[in-house]
């Protein structure tokens, strides 16, 4: 009985040292945050966020009688330009196209893209340019209604938002809000992959 | 002070995507723990994790107790463990296959405890995936056979065999390494 003690006893000794070198730090790759993060963004959004976006963009029919459609009117117009920036989108950034810039670290081109079927211009401001509203106007595809550049950044997170007509501030539609903006029109982020990931 | 889980998760889901980053920081390395240990290799245990992150921002919404966030991530992880250690057993990459590699990197440490944690690793390999994940989850998670349930699917008796049979499997394997190793 004495005997069988031990060897339970040296069993359990075993076994626990087993477990405590298997219990030692497992550290992830220095870049698993941004590759996570890269593929949390680009593969879309959360349930809830999903779901409320189908319904912001499921098209609607609205019957109005005469008079109630003069009303909606008077106050859609204030709004409409805004609305049409809005509910339709996209920022894409550039997968493969990262060049050296002379004298400079690696940089990403990517590119900014807004529909905007009313706007006669638009440009892209952020801490990358400065928040200039002229430095980097967006060119209107023949025939449609989407606007963009595409810009050299240096990887690291950039705020910018895209501003129509010289006076209107829209966020991206499609990327994170900034969180910082407490006050004025919101931004948006992009996040710039660096040369190793 | 600290956001809590479900401080972040109500940020991500108000449209802060940036705050999912916090959280994949705050329980990375807590579970790359069990991935490699699981998975053996870091490439399949780094792949693993990932894929356990992005299902569970993609389902962000389902996640019924946010304050148990981590447990539920979890969740996600060993069965995304499970499925890609079955993806390479269907392509026929065994752990024993490794052999080879845990050898040369047993090389490279020659100290006797390196050598015994290359051992220890080996013979883990070689359980069957159901013995390595109960044992892996009682004595390296220190989870109770409650919890381990939870986290399974799998009920209590037969994972309490399970890990019975790791154990006996693991002694098996290791008593004679083990006994060459001084007593630190």
């Amino acid at each position: 009985m004495s005997q069988r003690n031990d060897e339970m006893r040296n069993d359990d000794v075993l076994i626990e040292q087993i477990a405590r070198d298997l219990r030692a730090e497992v550290r992830v790759d220095p870049a698993f945050d941004a590759q996570v993060m890269a593929r949390v963004r680009a593969g879309g959004m959360p349930l809830r966020r999903r779901a409320a976006l189908r319904w912001m963009l499921r098209p609607r029919t609205l019957t109005l009688s005469p008079l109630g459609a003069l009303a909606v009117a008077a106050g859609f117009a204030g709004v409409v330009v805004t609305s049409t920036l809005t509910m339709r989108r996209a920022l894409v950034v550039a997968p493969a196209s990262v060049h050296r810039v002379a004298g400079a670290e690696t940089v990403r081109t990517v590119q900014f893209v807004l529909t905007a079927p009313t706007a006669s211009r638009v440009s892209l401001a952020g801490d990358f340019n400065g928040w200039s509203t002229t430095a980097a106007p967006l060119h209107r595809a023949a025939g449609a209604d989407v606007w963009s550049v595409s810009i050299p950044l240096t990887p690291g997170r950039h705020v910018y938002a895209f501003v129509v007509d010289d006076s209107v501030w829209v966020p991206d539609p499609t990327a994170p809000r900034a969180p910082e903006n407490d006050f004025g029109p919101p931004n948006s982020v992009v996040t710039v992959l660096g040369a190793s990931t | 002070m600290e956001a809590s889980d479900a401080e972040l998760i109500a940020w991500v889901l108000g449209g802060n995507t940036d705050a999912y980053g916090h959280l994949v920081a705050r329980y990375r390395d807590r579970y790359a723990r069990y991935a490699r240990r699981m998975l053996g290799n870091r490439d399949d245990a780094e792949e693993a994790l990932q894929d356990a992150f992005v299902r569970a921002y993609r389902s962000l919404e389902r996640c019924a107790d946010r304050d148990r966030f981590g447990a539920w991530l979890f969740r996600i992880l060993v069965n995304r463990c499970r499925t890609s250690g079955a993806r390479r057993a269907r392509r026929q990459q065994t752990f024993v296959q490794d052999e080879t590699a845990l050898m040369t990197a047993a090389e490279e440490h020659p100290s006797e405890r390196s050598a015994l944690r290359e051992e220890i690793e080996q013979a883990l390999a070689q359980l069957v995936p159901e013995q390595r994940e109960a044992f892996l989850l009682k004595y390296v998670e220190e989870m109770s056979y409650e919890e381990m349930a939870e986290v399974t699917g799998v009920g209590i008796s037969a994972l309490k065999m399970r890990v019975k049979r790791a154990c006996e499997r693991l002694r098996e394997l290791l008593q004679e390494e083990v006994e060459r190793v001084p007593a630190e």
